[in-house]
């Protein structure tokens, strides 16, 4: 299949190493305005061909498969242009800017017999899938609430919060955080399903350019609850998801590799704590070993949630299955996004 | 002369503008918006145009009148991509803007970093191979960023027939900028030496400043290119020994033969570390290479084409950067 990308920046340099990977896969086109950042992708991933206007890239290349990897606000634009070019597309969170403009490319998608889909990286990293699977198999028990809660520095010289430079999703409703939502969101719909009622609060606690720093938020599905949350200001950096069930409890903080479990056992009651203890004290101290150490293998990193999801979307078009991220899911979470957003009178 | 000057209030361009000033020119400061440029004391003369190269729409104002942009903003923290939008893409959105104007000449700060450090054998010099194709990529963020401004810089320049001087300074060093990335290895207060018998490419930023000036306002500039260091340069051991003993930071120093060590990085880049170049730069060859290899410097061809000499002496230097 033939891929071409669109926006060359952080983010798509991920793409690009997970699809040199994929040997069904060949990385037909790259394109950004900076005509700079667009060559040197395409010289350091050996792609054949660079563009600065994606409709020149989309005409020529022709390509199967385009990812819309450039910041959120000109996604609508960028990927109904590459549906309307006949490919499929996977569009980086948040897909777009309302939920008006994505339900407009899942209904021209769908009379295309074309797939868009929207990358929640996350909902496919190692640990997620382990506790999806401890679920599934009946470990975990039915699943009573969820606990996703990222912490995460925005201040920093050149992120979202520098004032020289205003960051291009600033101008979301909900400014940087909206960023990061479709992550708690997913996550969140990932083991208790649509929503059925959301409520978020949106603070500040640190004066800047963002709208927003903090983001605390209930969700209701139909037989479990979530809650969200986002702080800039919360340290050390971290992304908890917890998740509640009635036989055990999963934890795991999706910036490392820490993943724990605890869970009814058999035996004399007194004892569970202990054991329970001792088996959090090994997975943990694996987990910080194998987090330092991830850092000096290659490999997807940080990204493995990514890497999984996009050979999985690819597999599943080869071969006509549904994509790992079917169109049902990305309207669910978008809806739950949409719930979450700050109301006029916080905005 | 007037001449634009970008990166303005960084660590080389808060001396070159002084360095401009004090040679008669007429100084445009262009300076981030949030940036505050009164504790720099400039006089009144400094015109100071605010805007960020990431982001500004409208450039071509600050070209007004102006004869010669020395351009000096780079990244030089932050992540590689972020690095190269900024420094990069930048150069791009300052250059197309600068193509509207009646503006023809640039001096534009490059690196050290550019060279391709592994296949230099003795003295690095301007005839010095850069480094290019699929091995840039292996390098860190801010040598890709550098080499590729270099890269646009030159293409706009020959697609305008601009007069254009690439200077491309060593170790740029100075008042709280005396600890160097090729002092060694801090551990705590041990200072791991690697190679303390090498010489430092080193240009006090006053002197670079000087340069800079100069190759500005002297028309034997244009068109060539030229590196900067203030001569054969220091030794390791006896500059950290130095930085230690005038900043008053409490530290041992420890000498450990490059050779070796380049020699043990390289094993275990090529055996447990399988060539990943996710690695601390520290640990992977063409980075160490470019840090600490063992080479002589000279600034012979400013020398020749621009009769320059440093003003300053190293005693003069450290005099400048630690009293």
């Amino acid at each position: 299949m033939r891929a071409a990308l669109i926006g060359a920046g952080q983010i798509a340099r991920q793409h690009l190493s997970c699809l040199k990977t994929l040997p069904a896969v060949q990385i037909a086109g790259v394109c950004d305005l900076s005509p700079a950042v667009a060559e040197s992708i395409a010289e350091r991933y050996g792609v054949p061909a660079w563009f600065t206007d994606h409709t020149a890239m989309l005409r020529e290349v022709k390509p199967d498969v385009v990812h819309v990897t450039t910041p959120p606000t000109s996604h609508f634009r960028l990927a109904m242009d590459a549906l309307q070019a006949g490919a499929h597309v996977l569009v980086e969170k948040p897909a777009t800017a309302t939920l008006a403009e994505l339900e407009e490319l899942l209904r021209y998608a769908a009379g295309q017999q074309l797939v868009l889909t929207e990358d929640y990286n996350y909902v496919f990293n190692h640990a997620t899938r382990e506790i999806a699977r401890w679920v599934e198999t009946g470990q975990l028990g039915a699943v009573v609430h969820v606990e996703v809660m990222m912490a995460l520095n925005l201040f920093g010289p050149g992120g979202f919060a520098d004032p020289n430079a205003r960051h291009p999703a600033l101008t979301l409703a909900g400014g940087a955080l909206a960023d990061f939502l479709p992550h708690l969101a997913s996550l969140a719909h990932r083991f208790i399903g649509a929503h059925t009622r959301a409520h978020a609060i949106w603070t500040k606690r640190r004066a800047s350019i963002l709208p927003y720093d903090e983001l605390h938020a209930v969700i209701e599905g139909a037989h479990a609850t979530a809650t969200l949350g986002f702080s800039a200001t919360a340290q050390p950096d971290a992304f908890w998801l917890r998740v509640f069930g009635e036989r055990a409890q999963a934890s795991t903080n999706l910036f490392e590799t820490r993943l724990t479990f605890e869970r009814l056992r058999d035996g004399p009651k007194p004892l569970q704590p202990l054991l329970n203890g001792l088996e959090e004290a090994r997975a943990v101290r694996r987990a910080a070993i194998g987090t330092l150490m991830r850092k000096f293998k290659p490999g997807p990193g940080t990204y493995d949630g990514m890497w999984h999801l996009i050979s999985g979307t690819y597999t599943a078009l080869a071969q006509r299955t549904p994509v790992p991220v079917p169109v049902e899911h990305v309207l669910e979470v978008n809806r739950m996004v949409e719930a979450l957003k700050p109301r006029e009178a916080e905005s | 002369m007037r001449a634009l000057v970008t990166g303005a209030n960084g660590f080389l361009g808060r001396r070159v503008v002084a360095a401009l000033l004090a040679q008669g020119h007429s100084v445009r400061a262009l300076v981030r918006p949030a940036t505050s440029v009164e504790e720099i004391g400039w006089p009144a003369s400094v015109e100071v145009v605010r805007g960020d190269l990431r982001s500004a729409r409208e450039l071509a104002p600050a070209f007004d009148n102006v004869d010669v942009l020395v351009h000096l903003a780079a990244a030089v923290t932050g992540g590689e991509d972020a690095m190269f939008a900024s420094t990069v893409s930048g150069t791009e959105r300052l250059l197309t803007a600068m193509a509207g104007a009646a503006c023809r000449r640039i001096v534009l700060a490059s690196s050290f970093a550019v060279y391709d450090w592994s296949s230099i054998r003795g003295t690095l010099d301007e005839s010095s191979p850069i480094e290019s194709g699929a091995d840039l990529y292996r390098r860190d963020g801010y040598t890709i960023a550098k080499s590729w401004q270099e890269r646009v810089t030159r293409r706009f320049a020959a697609e305008h027939g601009w007069d254009l001087t690439v200077l491309r300074p060593g170790f740029i060093w100075g008042r709280d900028h005396g600890y160097l990335a090729a002092c060694g290895q801090q551990i705590g207060r041990l200072h791991v030496v690697i190679g303390p018998f090498s010489h430092l490419p080193l240009t006090h930023v006053d002197n670079c400043a000087d340069l800079f000036a100069r190759a500005a306002a002297d028309p034997r500039a244009a068109g060539q290119t030229f590196n900067v260091v203030d001569g054969p340069g220091e030794r390791i051991w006896s500059y950290l020994g130095n930085h230690l003993k005038r900043s008053g930071e409490a530290g041992f120093r420890v000498p450990v033969p490059y050779t070796l060590v380049y020699g043990i990085v390289s094993l275990a880049f090529a055996t447990v570390f399988k060539r990943n170049e996710k690695l601390p730069h520290v640990l992977v060859p063409c980075r160490f290479e470019s840090r600490l290899k063992p080479l002589r410097y000279t600034n012979r061809r400013a020398a020749e084409l621009l009769d320059w000499h440093p003003p300053f002496d190293y005693a003069e230097c450290l005099r400048r950067s630690y009293s």
